[in-house]
């Protein structure tokens, strides 16, 4: 220990006798190149700039035409008037956020050499008849939409081309928390794409499915990259939010909330897009009592559901989804919304002093049935929440 | 025990003192050489507050960049400018009354001049000898060096990624002689404004610097934006929503459309208006479409019948062409076709993108100036 430090001790006596040559010849140097600090700053600035130029190839631009706002159809459940219509369904899913979507350019970023491109599900929540995409080297092609998930906000298309360049993308990973990440998109039009620059927030978000960084993503790159300092792709910009909706995340547009979707999960959905079908959001498909503190139970079930077919019984109290504690109704939201319609979730659930572990795939709205009449109503506490269910 | 611990402790003594003076040494050329500190240093002292006329959401606060040492004062033009009396208050912490020597509509900029140093002393400057302050010399300023090409190229050598810095009046937290507030971020792209103030479209078109970095605050136009070597870029422009995403922008206006400007106000006095007349304008360019008027809810550019020998029929466009974007801009629907018309320079070329059945052309056309 003792020598450890007088060894210390004399290279630091060494490097305080070198101190005033360093200060003087840096002082002279101050002339031609910058100081340590300043040169970190342009030697990151000079990273960026590289960044853009090799990651430009693979950035395409949309163009849309037609299309309208969708309708925000928020749930009006106890708004509504006595006597009053009680349409529109308040139990259709809403958009998630009031935002006005434009109909100006967006982003995308080729997936592979044979004119697949991947982008967000965002830049088509306007339902638009034509889709024109142009690619870095001005050509203007048509594209086609080929499937949507509506879960992880990523959009298929399609153009016919072949030999597109394909970009380097980062293994999951690698990467890591605090790393730079660099998001590029050409929302803004034109062919130079506009550049946010921020770092890695997080590794696992929304159950998995994202990445978090502080770069601002915007409409103005969702559908792009977000790169590392080395070019790398470290995901696709979406808007995201901790609840299902369309357009639920992007009202947190250059906050410093961003997220992104990594490789693993695109290249774990994309080979079913390509068969043009797509991921919506999937639904258990049944009601739950109000005002019950003692937990969630099962109060009705559509006839077919998700939950019905998985051997569910009214009045069982369900205990977990997926290894999540169910408390109470929003738990039962949050334990589901980033779950496609064909996924499965594992659900516990107590019967009397029975523990029973279910396995459920879940559906998707339209493919759940209508509520059966109950001749001994369990929710006699007041409407029930229904999950899913008409 | 403690005999042992000694010599570690005086050893420790020493080490202290030699990593301290390192420190200080380290210090010293950390001073000289410096971050983003070189940039502020020459950009705080060119920034002052104004307080002006505010009503509602319109703030009565903004900032101005400083660009003649008689203290002529670049802003943007807003309500702010309307008041009775512009007060200016100086990175000293010093007051001063401003008056309007230009402003436009279309590029939504003012020049001031500040006049008069407010004082309980009743201690003012004749009107027509302005601007020198005794207690601190001569304004600090950005040279516009409009005339030399090299300055005016200094914009556009900035690069998407480049660090830039902004310094202003946001939400007015400098108080007094407090230095205005610094934000710092990169420069994101350049592109063409689109965008609009609440119902109506933000009249100037021109180009900005997209910033990556929240700029768009109250109180926040006029701020200086400068690079990292401290060059002054541009300035950040009034608050707008992006017509192309519907979202705030933050941007500045280029140096290069801040020197015409600045050069404009100094040939000719007083308030101007370059607003141009739009629709004779839209008289002077005939291209020969004729854009079919069907449609439901949004009417989409059909081309429907094309002028024999027309601009656009030697051009190529043809009957049913659905019309995608003018000038890299996009035309959605009618309204957008007949705006992208109207934003047309005359003599400017044109480069319509057009899509028939599934294939999409880029057709050019040269159109004859005014």
């Amino acid at each position: 220990m003792f020598g450890r430090i007088s060894y210390s001790a004399s290279v630091l006596f060494l490097i305080f006798l070198l101190v005033p040559y360093t200060r003087h010849s840096m002082a002279i140097d101050d002339e031609r190149s910058p100081g340590t600090e300043m040169q970190l700053l342009l030697d990151t600035q000079r990273a960026c700039r590289s960044v853009l130029e090799a990651t430009r190839p693979y950035i395409v631009r949309i163009d849309t035409v037609g299309g309208a706002q969708p309708t925000t159809q928020i749930n009006t459940k106890g708004k509504e008037k006595e006597g009053e219509d009680p349409k529109p369904n308040p139990f259709r899913e809403s958009t998630g956020s009031k935002f006005i979507v434009a109909d100006g350019s967006t982003t995308g970023t080729i997936y592979s050499s044979d004119g697949y491109i991947v982008t967000s599900s965002f830049n088509f929540v306007r339902e638009p008849v034509l889709i024109s995409v142009t690619l870095a080297d001005g050509r203007h092609v048509a594209a086609d939409l080929i499937a949507r998930d509506q879960v992880r906000k990523i959009a298929l298309l399609k153009i016919e081309e072949d030999n597109l360049p394909t970009p380097p993308w980062k293994e999951r990973e690698d990467v890591r928390t605090g790393e730079w990440a660099i998001a590029m998109g050409l929302g803004l039009g034109g062919r130079q794409p506009a550049v946010t620059v921020g770092i890695v927030s997080a590794l696992q978000r929304m159950q998995g499915n994202a990445i978090q960084t502080d770069a601002k993503l915007s409409p103005v790159n969702y559908g792009g990259p977000l790169c590392d300092i080395e070019g790398k792709i470290i995901g696709l910009c979406v808007p995201m939010a901790q609840k299902p909706g369309e357009l639920a995340g992007v009202e947190f547009y250059d906050s410093g909330i961003g997220f992104v979707v990594p490789k693993d999960r695109i290249d774990s959905i994309v080979e079913t897009l390509k068969t043009g079908r797509s991921f919506h959001r999937g639904w258990l498909g049944m009601s739950t009592p109000r005002n019950r503190p003692d937990g969630v139970f099962v109060a009705n079930m559509a006839d077919p559901s998700p939950m019905r077919e998985a051997g569910a019984q009214i009045g069982d109290r369900i205990a977990e989804i997926d290894g999540r504690k169910i408390k109470n109704f929003g738990h039962i939201i949050k334990a589901t919304y980033m779950i496609a319609a064909g996924e499965d979730v594992e659900i516990l659930l107590e019967r009397g002093d029975e523990e029973i572990t279910i396995q459920v795939t879940l559906a998707r709205n339209i493919d759940l049935g209508p509520l059966p009449e109950l001749s001994d109503s369990v929710d006699d506490a007041g409407t029930p929440n229904r999950e899913g269910v008409e | 025990m403690i005999l042992h611990r000694q010599p570690r402790v005086a050893l420790g003594a020493r080490n202290f003192f030699l990593l301290l003076s390192l420190v200080i040494a380290s210090f010293a050329v950390r001073a000289a050489a410096g971050g983003f500190d070189q940039a502020i240093d020459r950009l705080q002292p060119r920034v002052v507050k104004l307080y002006g006329l505010g009503a509602g959401v319109q703030a009565g606060y903004g900032s101005g960049v400083v660009v003649s040492e008689d203290g002529l004062i670049l802003t943007v033009s807003s309500l702010l400018i309307d008041a009775k009396v512009i007060s200016v208050v100086t990175p000293e912490g010093v007051h001063y009354t401003a008056e309007i020597v230009r402003r436009d509509e279309k590029l939504q900029l003012a020049l001031l001049r500040m006049t008069k140093q407010k004082s309980d002393q009743n201690e003012t400057w004749p009107a027509d000898s302005p601007s020198f302050d005794p207690v601190a010399g001569l304004f600090p300023f950005f040279d516009l060096a409009c005339e030399s090409v090299a300055s005016s190229a200094q914009s556009s050598s900035l690069q998407p990624g480049d660090w830039i810095i902004a310094a202003g009046n946001a939400f007015k937290v400098a108080d007094g002689p407090e230095p205005v507030s610094i934000a710092h971020g990169v420069f994101s792209a350049r592109t063409r404004l689109d965008a609009r103030r609440r119902v109506n479209d933000f009249p100037y078109t021109g180009e900005v610097l997209i910033i990556d970095g929240i700029t768009s605050n109250p109180g926040a136009p006029g701020s200086a934006v400068v690079n990292i070597k401290g060059e002054f870029v541009g300035m950040i422009g009034r608050l707008v929503i992006s017509n192309q995403t519907h979202t705030h922008l933050n941007y500045a206006i280029p140096r290069s459309v801040l020197c015409n400007f600045f050069l404009q106000a100094q040939g000719e006095d007083g308030t101007n208006d370059s607003t141009r007349s739009r629709e004779s304008h839209e008289d002077r360019i005939d291209l020969g479409i004729k854009i079919s008027k069907t449609g439901y809810r949004t009417v989409l550019p059909y081309v429907e019948r094309v002028k024999r020998k027309s601009l656009a029929d030697l051009a190529g466009v043809r009957k049913d062409d659905l019309i995608l974007s003018i000038n890299g801009r996009n035309v959605p629907d009618v309204a957008a076709y007949k705006a992208g018309l109207n934003r047309l320079d005359p003599g400017e070329p044109i480069e319509i993108v057009i899509r028939r059945g599934r294939v999409i052309k880029t057709i050019f056309i040269e159109t004859k100036g005014p």
